[in-house]
């Protein structure tokens, strides 16, 4: 267990965590029966479930060895939307989110979120095979056992692509992520301690393969520019170019979180199979370079296992 | 559905020739590596176009259930009117672009879509704009002795006039033409050989078809989301 306690280096308090992951879960599961009713599955309103475990080698986007962490997440979520379709190929899409995380070490990193979104469709023509684009914003609130890390997130996004047969889907997707953390005290005078708020673009491109009527392959490519926060002990190179800094006691009493501005390259390759039509098995592999300002340099690779259900 | 099911059996026009009177065809459909064959559909065209053509029902219907089509393939003879009831919770809006029919259903639930009429032979393919994987298959048949394979490979063609016919089969995944697959075959015929009516021993087949594989459009998919699926 990394941590579960500790105190605050400002207030001298104990702090703990505020258990709002074991209070949305339950939530989840009420929430999970009542999405499964046929009450629920009325209308366009379409009900999702997922449920994950996930393999991070890097929480803390440390770059020394010493400071890295690898931890592993235990994750579900409950979804639902509802297609509102317009004329001339335009749908609107509105819904909302239930996500929680639970952390097997770095327990303050548990945490439960809901948001909500909106989205605007627009397809050229009838059938699988024409051209789409999509406009959407969410906003959402996270909120963490060690609370301090607790934000608003806003997200914005264009997304565009074509299927180009019962093979091949391509798709593009821009967004915009404004995440509005709690601004702490100033541990250094001058530098902010809005450690935990970031803004980034990113940009992500899309390709599965079929394999089979109920297997696919997905790649996709990510290119993110923006900041990053990067938890380690006191360490002057990222120090000295760090946009604000904040105490990360999730880790430890020591480590400190930094916002950074960084370069991040990434890929995913994943294997994706519907055992049902109203269940898919998805195993994905990411690896993440980001390239932060004074030379911060860092690495992670996740693996993921995903069940999603569909009611 | 049932209210739907009376309402096309209405529509139904009793056949010309009395049923029970007639030959029967049983074939049995194998796909190359010997397995039974389901959703094949058999069509056999009477040779002698002087022979009486009985009249089929001309009222069908192609359910939408758990966001798939149902049945996934329907033989119509031509002319016949269609409908698309929806039994989902979620509306559907059903279109072809195939060139034996195209048309479109504007987003409905329910049973409030007008019927469709096929009045030109040939494959039907359907999909709906809304949710991009479902793919049925209408087959508009110019004969009206036709008849689909079951989930053990085989199918029934009753009530036929005894005499010569072509038969051939058609399935989704067919590797060559339906053509290519067109035999001669003589119904209700004698000890002899030649088509006697009355006969009473059933005529039976067994065609080996070739099969590719069938993509369709996943059901889940990343693009899909927001609101997979």
């Amino acid at each position: 267990m990394r941590l579960n306690t500790c105190t605050d280096a400002l207030t001298g308090q104990t702090l703990k965590p505020s258990h709002a992951f074991t209070t949305v879960l339950r939530a989840f599961g009420g929430a999970i029966i009542l999405g499964g009713t046929p009450y629920a599955a009325q209308g366009d309103w379409t009900v999702g479930t997922e449920a994950g475990l996930r393999h991070d080698s890097n929480v803390g986007n440390a770059q020394p060895a010493s400071d890295i962490v690898a931890d592993s997440t235990l994750k579900a979520s409950l979804s639902m939307f509802q297609l509102l379709p317009l004329s001339d190929g335009y749908s609107l899409t509105v819904g909302g989110n239930l996500h929680g995380e639970r952390y097997r070490q770095v327990n303050g990193l548990n945490n439960a979120s809901v948001d909500a979104m909106l989205s605007l469709k627009k397809k050229w023509g009838l059938g699988p095979f024409v051209p789409w684009a999509r406009a959407g914003i969410t906003v959402g609130r996270s909120s963490y056992d060690y609370s301090y890390r607790n934000a608003w997130a806003y997200h914005a996004t264009l997304a565009s692509g074509r299927r180009i047969d019962e093979r091949w889907n391509l798709w593009a997707e821009y967004t915009f992520e404004d995440l509005v953390a709690r601004t702490h005290e100033e541990l250094v005078p001058g530098l902010s301690g809005d450690a935990y708020s970031q803004v980034d673009h990113s940009l992500r491109l899309n390709v599965e393969y079929a394999l089979s009527g109920n297997v696919y392959l997905a790649l996709g490519l990510m290119g993110r520019r923006g900041d990053v926060v990067s938890t380690t002990q006191p360490n002057y190179n990222v120090y000295a170019v760090s946009r604000a800094l904040a105490e990360d006691p999730a880790f430890g009493p020591a480590d400190y979180a930094y916002r950074i501005k960084g370069t991040t390259y990434g890929f995913r390759v994943g294997f994706n199979y519907s055992p049902t039509a109203h269940n898919l098995i998805s195993c994905g592999f990411q690896r993440f370079d980001t390239h932060a300002e004074g030379g911060n340099n860092y690495i992670k690779s996740i693996v993921e296992i995903t069940w999603d259900h569909q009611f | 559905m049932n209210r739907l099911l009376a309402a096309g059996a209405g529509l139904i026009l009793i056949a010309a020739t009395a049923p029970g009177q007639g030959a029967e065809l049983r074939v049995m459909v194998k796909d190359q590596h010997g397995k039974l064959v389901s959703d094949a559909v058999i069509l056999a065209t009477l040779l002698d176009p002087r022979a009486a053509q009985r009249v089929r029902p001309l009222g069908d219907a192609v359910d939408q259930v758990d966001k798939q089509f149902v049945p996934y393939v329907k033989t119509v003879y031509v002319g016949s009117k269609v409908l698309f009831p929806n039994s989902d919770h979620v509306r559907h809006q059903v279109y072809s672009f195939s060139p034996a029919k195209k048309f479109e259903l504007p987003l409905y639930g329910g049973t409030t879509a007008p019927p469709v009429v096929f009045d030109k032979p040939g494959v039907v393919v359907l999909g709906c704009n809304i949710h991009d994987w479902m793919v049925g298959y209408i087959y508009v048949s110019e004969t009206p002795f036709f008849a689909k394979t079951e989930i053990a490979g085989t199918a029934t063609i009753e009530d036929m006039p005894p005499g010569e016919y072509s038969v051939r089969v058609w399935h989704p995944s067919l590797e060559r033409t339906e053509e290519s697959t067109a035999r001669r075959i003589t119904v209700g015929a004698d000890s002899s050989g030649a088509a006697a009516p009355g006969a009473a021993a059933p005529t039976n087949a067994v065609w080996t078809v070739g099969l590719k594989p069938l993509f369709r459009v996943p059901r889940a998919s990343g693009a899909a989301s927001p609101g997979y699926p």
